[in-house]
Order: structure tokens, then C-alpha cells, then sequence
């Protein structure tokens, strides 16, 4: 289960850090120093979401969808409110990420495992059967720069969704390798699907969200604006997505 | 104060990341070792070639005993610059990987300090265990070395923290930490012997860190006599307070890593 209540990030604007110890010293000397502007990622988000659900998350760019997983995940602090997770939370990361080009293949599955939270012993007893399933176990002892770059996208697949987690955190689908590896993979995504594990999806394909959720949110400007029926939210997204460009077009066409 | 253990993922996270580092360091060659053991040795050299003559009547008229204190000092002052030095960087190398993944973010600097330290303690620490044993004959010397070394540690990781979570904070700390070890170079009788240090000038150099490690150190290695319990005690103690003081930041200021990262 996961409950966030009354959530709010707020976030340094990047440009407007000035990451530079003399500089500073220097604007404080001159009395010149002022507080960075913050930026509002989220914003009073209630969200509750129980365990066996799977929630699919739309919104334009910059809704904060990726950032709401991080919230989740801990890797962010909100600034407001609270966040309780119960069970093991993994989350699937952007395939190889994690990866060190120069160890081999089999230190690389004990590093990439103990970095998304599985303990050590777990993982390195894994190591052989994540191999397998990647098709590598030929490759155990050479380096991960040896690997094209489809291998090594199947290597992140494997290790990544050998995790044995209560709650999975996806963001984007996850498509990789040839014809006969996608098929392998298609049949571990259902299985990671199963009924008792809970699923966050941010997507962009809402189709994809209708057919494997069964909830969907829908955040704009760091905020809920609808959450129920997958049909019926995407729906209402699809057409505000729509009216907005008809919007756009018309004044375009009123200013020329 | 509550103090609380390292937890097991800190230590799962620190031990595979210093694995990564010193297997993509070496990649199973021992040159690496090698390296670190020849390196002082031949500055060594070449400082006694330099400095030597005019230096010799502080170490008993004796080019070899002064050029086995240049090497402690080279071996001891290289581990805690070079150290210290990269383990300022881990947090912001690794922005894109905390950005993803929930990494305790102490396993950074801690475990490039354990790569480095592994790398000059098999690579130096023969040899000055070998020079205390014919210079003394006195096992209980060498066992005595444990304090200040373990001192060096704690000074390091301390430093290593606060300097890796300030390089947060100000992208600039890498130059102007580059600036301050050259000073520590400077301020610490690592190729000069203390001797030659106008008395108020020395009583200042007392509150260098790296001071009471180095004399310690040498007094145990380069002769029979013991160093005052108060030498002793403070190569131990800076350290201690280092760790004390560099814990304490780190965990005050980590809530706050995330937003500049």
C-alpha cells in the first residue's frame, strides 16, 4: 500500500543555483545575496493506492509523473506531508542505467541488484539464473563493454525484473531486444502483473493504460485533476489535450 | 548525542562499490599495487638527493633515516590528500544513479575512501612495518602503529564527508580544496623536519591534524623510543573529532542533497 497525503515538492530552480562557494561569499559580502526562487513540482496530492492496484499515471511533460514516482520511492523528500509505503518497493529502471562497462557481466548483475535494494547474498545466488534468461551466460566473465547495446538492454530487463517486490514502479514501457527475447519478456511483464503486486505505470500510451490498468491518474502542473475509470480519464485527457490544441490553432490563425 | 550503527545496506552498497572500484582499477593486475609502493619510494629518493645534505643533521647525519621519514610522511599525507580528494567528488559523479535508485549517499565517499585506502595500505604499510622491526626490533612498535593509523582513518572519512557534501552544495569546493591540501603539503613536516620550525610557528602546526599522526608514526617506525602518551593520545583524538564532527554534518545536510543534485 501506498498513501500519500497532502504531498508537495517544491524544487530549486537549476539555472537559478549558483553552485559556487566565492560567489557566495562575495554576494554576501555585498549584501547582494537573496534566497533562491523555488519552483512548485507538486501540490497537494492525496493519493491513496492499495495493494493488488494497478494505477496508470498520465499527464503532459513536465506534470511531474516521474517526479511523483520518485516521491514514492524515496528518492525525494516531499517538502510537505507524508508518504507511507508498506512492502518491498522496486523500481524498474531505465534498462542498464546502472551499469559499469568495465567489470563483467556477472559483477555487474551483483552491482545493479545491490543498488535497486536487494541484499547482496539474495543477488549474487541469482546471478546464474538472470544470466540465463538473458541469454549471456556466455558472456559471464567479459567485460559489459563487450555487449552490443541490445545485450546489454536485456541484461538490464533480467536483473531488473528478477526483483522480488511487493510494489513495482515502471516508468514508460518496457520493450527490449529482438523477436524471440520480446517474446521471453512479454511473458515476465505478465508475470510481474500478477494479482497481488501492486504497479505504478507512467505512460504516455494510453492505450497501454487501458488495457493493464485499472485505475488511472491524471496530473497536470504537479496536481490530481481526475483519478478513476482508465476509459473515462483518458478520455476526458485525450479531449482537454485536444481542446487545448484547437485553442492554440485558432489564435494563431486570430493573430495572423 | 544517539549514536547509530551503519546499517546493513550502507554496508552492502559501501563493499560493491569499493569492489567496483578497484576492479575497474586494476583489473586483477597487482600493478596498481606496485605503483602505489614504488611511487613514494622514488620521490623519496629525490628528495634526498635534494634536500638531503642540508637536512641530515636533524636525523642523525643519516641520508636513509631521512628519506624513510620523507616516505612515512609521502605514504601518510598521499592517502589522506588523495583520499579526501576524490571521495569530494563520489556524490556529484554519481548524481544520475541517486537520481534513480534510493542509495544511502554516505556509501559514496566511504567507499572511494576504502579503495584508496586499501590501495596504499597493501601497497606502503610492508614497508614501513619492515623498516620499524630492523630499526627496533620491537614488536609492540609496530602493534603501537594501530593508533595513529586508525586516527589517519577516522580523519580521512570525517574530512572525506564534509568536503564530499559541501562539493554538493558549491560545484567551486574541488579547486578551492585543491588550493587547501596544497597549503596542508606546505604546513605539515612531511619532506622537512619539524626542527627546522621557528618555535611560535610550531606550537601552530600542533592543530594540523596530520602533525601528531606523522611524528607519532615516525617516532615508532625510525627509532626505539616511545612517543609522549600526549602525541599519541592526539594522533588519535584529531581523528576521532574529525569523524565526530564530519558524521554530524553529513547526516544534518543530507536531507537536502536531492534538491541540488
Amino acid at each position: 500500500m501506498i498513501a500519500l497525503q497532502g504531498v508537495g515538492l517544491e524544487r530549486r530552480t537549476r539555472e537559478e543555483y549558483a553552485h559556487d562557494l566565492k560567489g557566495r561569499l562575495f554576494a554576501l559580502a555585498a549584501g547582494r545575496y537573496r534566497r533562491p526562487p523555488r519552483r512548485i513540482v507538486l501540490e497537494g496530492i492525496d493519493l491513496t493506492i492499495h495493494s493488488g492496484e494497478k494505477v496508470g499515471i498520465i499527464g503532459p511533460n513536465g506534470a511531474g509523473k516521474s517526479t511523483l514516482l520518485k516521491v514514492m520511492c524515496g528518492v525525494l523528500m516531499p517538502t510537505t506531508g507524508t508518504v507511507d509505503v508498506h512492502g518491498r518497493i522496486a523500481p524498474l529502471l531505465e534498462l542498464s542505467a546502472g551499469f559499469d562497462p568495465d567489470l563483467s557481466v556477472a559483477d555487474n548483475v551483483v552491482l545493479y541488484g545491490v543498488l535497486l535494494g536487494m541484499e547482496r547474498r539474495a543477488i549474487e545466488a541469482r546471478v546464474s539464473e538472470i544470466l540465463r534468461f538473458a541469454d549471456l551466460e556466455s558472456y559471464r566473465r567479459l567485460p559489459v563493454s563487450t555487449l552490443s547495446s541490445g545485450m546489454a538492454a536485456r541484461l538490464g530487463f533480467s536483473v531488473v525484473t528478477d526483483v522480488d517486490a511487493d510494489i513495482l514502479l515502471v516508468d514508460e514501457a518496457l520493450s527490449v531486444g529482438d523477436e524471440g527475447f520480446r517474446a521471453k519478456s512479454r511473458g515476465r511483464i505478465e508475470a510481474l502483473w500478477h494479482a497481488d503486486r501492486t504497479v505504478v505505470l507512467v505512460s504516455h500510451d494510453l492505450t497501454l493504460i487501458r488495457t493493464v490498468c485499472e485505475r488511472a491518474i491524471w496530473l497536470s502542473h504537479g496536481r490530481i485533476l481526475a483519478d478513476g475509470d482508465p476509459e473515462s480519464v483518458t478520455v476526458d485527457y485525450t479531449r482537454a489535450v485536444d481542446e487545448a490544441a484547437i485553442d492554440a490553432l485558432l489564435r494563431s490563425r486570430v493573430d495572423a | 548525542m544517539v549514536v547509530t550503527l551503519p546499517d546493513r545496506r550502507l554496508l552492502d552498497v559501501t563493499r560493491v562499490l569499493y569492489e567496483r572500484t578497484l576492479t575497474a582499477r586494476y583489473r586483477g593486475s597487482v600493478l596498481g599495487i606496485v605503483w602505489s609502493a614504488a611511487n613514494p619510494l622514488g620521490m623519496a629518493v629525490v628528495y634526498a638527493a635534494i634536500f638531503g645534505h642540508t637536512f641530515a643533521p636533524y636525523y642523525g647525519n643519516s641520508l636513509v633515516r631521512y628519506a624513510a621519514s620523507v616516505y612515512i610522511g609521502l605514504a601518510l599525507g598521499g592517502f589522506f590528500i588523495g583520499g579526501t580528494s576524490q571521495a569530494l567528488m563520489s556524490l556529484v559523479q554519481n548524481a544520475a544513479l541517486l537520481n534513480k535508485v534510493k542509495i544511502p549517499f554516505a556509501a559514496f565517499p566511504l567507499s572511494t575512501l576504502a579503495a584508496y585506502g586499501f590501495q596504499q595500505i597493501v601497497g606502503t604499510l610492508p614497508l614501513i612495518v619492515v623498516t620499524s622491526l630492523i630499526v627496533n626490533h620491537d614488536v609492540l612498535h609496530v602493534l603501537a602503529l594501530v593508533i595513529p593509523l586508525a586516527g589517519l582513518a577516522m580523519l580521512a572519512i570525517g574530512v572525506g564527508l564534509l568536503v564530499s557534501a559541501a562539493d554538493v552544495y558549491f560545484r567551486d569546493v574541488a579547486y578551492l580544496y585543491e588550493l587547501a591540501t596544497f597549503l596542508l603539503w606546505v604546513a605539515t613536516p612531511i619532506f622537512y623536519p619539524a626542527g627546522i620550525v621557528p618555535a611560535p610557528i610550531l606550537h601552530l602546526l600542533a592543530f594540523n591534524p596530520l602533525f601528531a599522526i606523522l611524528e607519532s608514526v615516525r617516532v615508532l617506525v625510525l627509532t626505539n623510543a616511545w612517543p609522549s602518551v600526549q602525541l599519541l593520545g592526539l594522533s588519535f583524538l584529531d581523528g576521532a573529532l574529525a569523524l565526530v564532527i564530519g558524521v554530524a554534518t553529513f547526516r544534518a545536510m543530507r536531507s537536502q542533497f536531492m534538491d541540488l543534485l
